[in-house]
């Protein structure tokens, strides 16, 4: 079972995230609210995927991947993103995250994304 | 209940979420009020604003969405553009208009109810604001996010990198081109092309790709690209299946078409328009490419900075400690605190309960009585030990500071004083007192009710109140303190007070009043306005006047054990005092025998405890019982007359007396004998059982027995 | 007593209905639905509590629940027996209620089927009429079978009102 790490400052988005995945056969490893915390859950439990929200309090989702590719190069990051972001995305890309989706998303599209890392 | 059984547990997660971000957004922007300023709350309401924004969309309640989304736009402008003439009041009641739309939806929600509400009169008027907004602080008028964020890099100078040089390919070069389609709905098509080129640059050299400007979201590229799919060109040493390969773990993507082209690339590229093919004669799209640096900067400069710089993180990230989360409004606190279901709470504490009842039965089994097991005893008063500690944890854990209660009235004193013309300013103390779950929202509403009741009916207009020499605001003092086992709030004001004659008068109409007028201490007349219809206030106001208030508030204060007492000096004021226990589970009682019956009473109440003779006890006129202490007299309970229990003890002598008050009323109960003190776990009588005067509830004693707790207010 | 204890315990099955658990007052037999029973204890110590109508006799301590117990001969304005060894209360739980009938002894668990139940007549022979549902014929033998909702709830209002 592949191992995710989860990361975005709304518990609920967290928790909405994670019930979808637990029930698509993931397991949720880690939770985190912002790209700090992210960071040292990454270095303590490895998860082989990372979901990262972009708009996060005290350090957000762009760097939170630049900071996790420079810990692990091969670190596979998917960015959650909002319409409207697409700058954002764009620098999250550019950092070397693997691909992003887009909110309010469907079960189905996480998991087609998720499942293809 | 909900209809919605499928996102149940989410359901109620967004509930809570929504209600406890729209509390944190009205207490920054009451802050912010205070102080005049919004900067420090500025990107808290972007940001409550966004996460709500999401939420909703997710959860498919668009009306709220919408919103949301408007008033995060607003915020983003200000937070990014930093007009220096808005109009802050406006600012504030938009959002809290938009608050107020929010939580009544999501109350509809919680209900079960559909939630209707139309949020476009609101966001016609947010629109319109942020429009004029723009205008006042003369903006070239563009409105969108996206523009600024496109307007950002194109100042930078956004360029994909090629990382390798043409030199490095040799011979073994295929040309390849490429043809995705991305899956529907997926959003941002352009972006996904962007990514795709990002990462074929890796194994690649890019020679042209179509649509162009992916990287420009301010065009229609992603429609192109859902039309007519994102082609590609490039150069690589890699066979066809492992660039196949490498394509196909793009995200989303719906189909892909790899062909290995020939030399003449220039017929392939048969879309490109015309000035494209400037580009090919001097070769640019060959030439290496940097990325600008600048980028890194300005995102930085895009996001609050709160403590946050990129050394400190790098510091943070090598000695791997997460700092501490600072925050821009005092009271939001997102400190390590996790959110627990009540219903998990209320079983720790039934079962911490039973499990106080059953250390009893086992420390204090009659199976152990005369046995000399010394270092049982040892261990049985270290297990009590454990178990007190494990009891007052767990009772903690249900306490909750009374400040979000206490802000929330914040927001009514202000918009009572903007509806009714008076300025009233609310001082809060003791905030941090801590009170049961369960009694804070009992207490909500009544404190709402008399808060309301102050500034409609206490607190005068301004001239009248600068006329009588007094400050031209209006003061309300909340105050909360505990005392032992109880806990006070005290609500004053600064207003005209109580009218003594008018209440007296109207208690009279009413013919609430038993006594002869003359009778009536000060403070008993004040108390008449808590009786039911009472009222007099001659017009009916949409706050209050209608009578029913007043009542509801001393009942609900009396569900959770409460008292409310009234005091009030003409012209300078009124005080009310409220009173309840501070828990309700778990009490210090003392046991008393009557008969074969035990009766436990609440240590709090007890005065003292003596034995008396018989000559003590005299008889008034209707041969009630009285007892004389200390100058003072006292009337008398016999328990085992006043429940009709079988008692061999009936003579006064034998028994013991037991002075016990209740709100400055002391009455002395008699029983057969002293038990012992204990902590006690309050069980309610069974419900088939209908309420019984003087008994609140019952507990199981040690020994297994059970024991009536008598509910002292009741026995008067 | 333990037989019968037993006999309920094997009752596993689906279906409970037509069931009953029958109890001795006097010289009448009573029956009520197995589906309503929880357990049956012998009596045990009371604890009195104070303004309740004398059938209700008190509650007691079920290891740790409070329940009330209804001597069902007052109920049925019967006259009061003293409790033995043979006295037993029969536990019902009813829509969240449970309450513990004091019943002289309990007889057994027996099955009547629908064709063997007849209306209770019209004409009173005493107040026990309201809570009796049918009449269930055993054999030989005639069993009152109770309406546990009546017996339960009290539409009277001989409830507490405060004397004075």
């Amino acid at each position: 079972m592949k191992k995710v790490l989860i990361v975005d400052d709304a518990n609920f988005m967290r928790t909405s995230l994670k019930m979808m995945l637990e029930r698509n056969g993931f397991e949720v490893i880690g939770e985190a609210e912002n790209g700090l915390v992210a960071l040292n859950k990454y270095k303590e439990m490895k998860p082989d995927i990372v979901t990262m929200d972009i708009t996060m309090p005290v350090c957000d989702g762009i760097k939170a991947v630049k900071m996790i590719k420079e810990f692990d190069p091969n670190a596979k990051i998917v960015m959650i993103s909002s319409m409207g972001q697409e700058c954002f995305v764009k620098e999250a890309v550019v950092a070397g995250a693997k691909g992003f989706i887009v909110k309010p998303f469907k079960e189905d599209y996480v998991v087609k994304a998720i499942e293809k890392l | 209940m909900s209809d919605n059984t499928g996102r149940e547990p989410m359901l109620e997660m967004f509930i809570f979420e929504t209600f406890q971000l729209v509390d944190q957004l009205e207490q920054s922007l009451l802050d912010s009020e205070k102080e005049s300023s919004f900067e420090a709350s500025i990107n808290e309401i972007f940001r409550i604003m966004h996460t709500i924004k999401g939420s909703a969309a997710m959860m498919l309640y668009d009306n709220i969405s919408s919103l949301a989304h408007s008033i995060e736009d607003l915020f983003y402008y200000l937070r990014e553009k930093k007009p220096s003439t808005i109009d802050s009041t406006k600012i504030i009641d938009i959002v809290l208009d938009g608050a107020d739309f929010i939580k009544n939806e999501t109350t509809k929600i919680q209900n079960g109810l559909d939630p209707d509400g139309d949020e476009a009169h609101l966001v016609n008027m947010i629109n319109n604001y942020l429009d004029s907004l723009k205008s006042i602080n003369n903006d070239s008028g563009k409105n969108t996010k996206e523009e600024n964020e496109s307007r950002e890099e194109n100042e930078q100078k956004y360029y994909i990198s090629s990382k390798k040089t043409s030199d490095k390919f040799d011979s073994d070069y295929y040309k390849y081109e490429a043809l995705l389609f991305f899956d529907d709905e997926c959003e941002m098509e352009n972006i996904r092309a962007f990514s795709v080129i990002h990462d074929l640059e890796e194994v690649a050299d890019i020679i042209s790709y179509y649509p162009e400007d992916v990287m420009n979201s301010e065009n229609d590229s992603d429609e192109k690209i859902r039309k007519d799919g994102f082609k590609v060109v490039f150069k690589t040493n890699l066979g066809i299946s492992e660039v196949k390969d490498r394509l196909s773990h793009t995200l989303f993507l719906k189909s892909l078409d790899v062909y290995i082209t020939d030399d003449m690339f220039q017929e392939s590229i048969k879309e490109i328009p015309d000035n494209s093919d400037n580009n090919v004669e001097s070769d640019p799209l060959l030439k290496k490419q940097r990325i600008n640096i600048e980028l890194s900067e300005t995102v930085e400069n895009a996001y609050p900075k709160e403590n946050y710089d990129k050394d400190k993180v790098n510091e943070m990230s090598e000695s791997q400690n997460i700092p501490k989360k600072e925050h821009v409004s005092s009271g939001s606190g997102k400190q390590s605190v996790i959110s627990v279901n009540i219903s998990k709470l209320d079983m720790l504490m039934d079962l911490v309960g039973e499990l106080v009842i059953s250390e009893a039965m086992v420390t204090q089994n009659p199976d152990l009585k005369g046995l000399q097991i010394d270092n049982f005893y040892k261990a049985a008063r270290q297990l009590n030990k454990i178990t007190k500690e494990l009891q007052d944890t767990v009772m903690s854990i249900r306490m909750v500071p009374l400040s979000m209660t206490f802000q929330k009235m914040n927001r009514i004193v202000r918009d009572m004083g903007k509806k009714l013309n008076k300025s009233v300013v609310l001082e809060i103390i003791g905030e941090e007192t801590e009170v049961d779950k369960n009694i804070i929202e009992r207490i909500s509403d009544p404190l709402i009710h008399l808060i309301r009741n102050s500034i409609d009916h206490g607190i005068e207009e301004e001239n009248e109140r600068v006329a009588k020499g007094k400050p031209p605001y209006g003061k309300l003092t909340l105050e909360a303190k505990n005392t032992g086992g109880d806990v006070w709030i005290i609500v004053k004001d600064d207003g005209r007070g109580l009218d003594k004659d008018k209440i007296l008068k109207r208690a009279v109409e009413n013919g609430l009043a038993i006594k002869p007028e003359s009778e009536y201490t000060d403070k008993e007349i004040y108390s008449f306005i808590f009786l039911p219809g009472f009222s007099t206030k001659e017009k009916v106001t949409e706050f209050s006047g209608r009578g029913v208030g007043m009542d509801i508030v001393i009942k609900n204060i009396q569900t959770v054990g409460g008292t409310v007492q009234v005091d009030s000096i003409p012209g300078q004021g009124t005080i009310l005092y409220i009173k309840f226990p501070l828990t309700l589970a778990i009490i210090d009682g003392m046991t008393v025998a009557v008969g074969k019956t035990r009766y436990t009473i609440p240590t709090i109440s007890i005065k003292e405890s003596f034995r008396v003779k018989n000559e003590a006890i005299i008889q008034d006129t209707e041969g009630n019982e009285l007892i004389m202490l200390r100058g003072e007299c006292y009337p008398v309970l016999r328990l085992h007359s006043f429940y009709k229990i079988k008692t061999e003890i009936t003579d006064i002598n034998d028994g013991i007396v037991i002075m016990v008050e209740n709100d400055a009323k002391t009455i002395c109960i008699f029983a057969d004998a002293l038990l012992g003190e204990q902590q006690v776990v309050v069980k309610a009588l069974p419900k088939y059982i209908k309420k019984v005067t003087g008994i609140s509830g019952c507990t199981l004693l040690g020994d297994g027995n059970i024991s009536l707790i008598l509910d002292i207010a009741g026995l008067f | 007593m333990a037989e019968i204890l037993d006999n309920i315990l094997e009752l596993e099955e689906d279906t409970q209905k037509g069931k009953f658990l029958t109890f001795v007052i006097g010289n009448e037999v009573y029956g009520i639905e197995i589906k309503f029973v929880t357990e049956i204890i012998g009596i045990q110590l009371i604890t009195e509590v104070p303004e309740l109508p004398d059938y209700v006799r008190g509650i007691i301590n079920l290891r740790g629940k409070i329940i009330p117990v209804l001597d069902v001969r007052l109920r049925f304005k019967r006259e009061f027996k003293e409790y033995n060894d043979r006295t037993c209360i029969v536990v019902v739980d009813i829509k969240e209620l449970s309450v513990g009938l004091i019943v002289d002894s309990v007889a057994e668990v027996i099955s009547i089927s629908e064709n063997n139940i007849v209306e209770p007549p019209d004409s009173n022979t005493g107040f026990n009429n309201k809570y009796i549902k049918g009449i269930g014929k055993v054999g030989d033998e005639v069993k009152l079978l109770l309406d546990c909702n009546k017996l339960l709830n009290d539409d009277e209002c001989d409830n507490l009102s405060k004397i004075n």
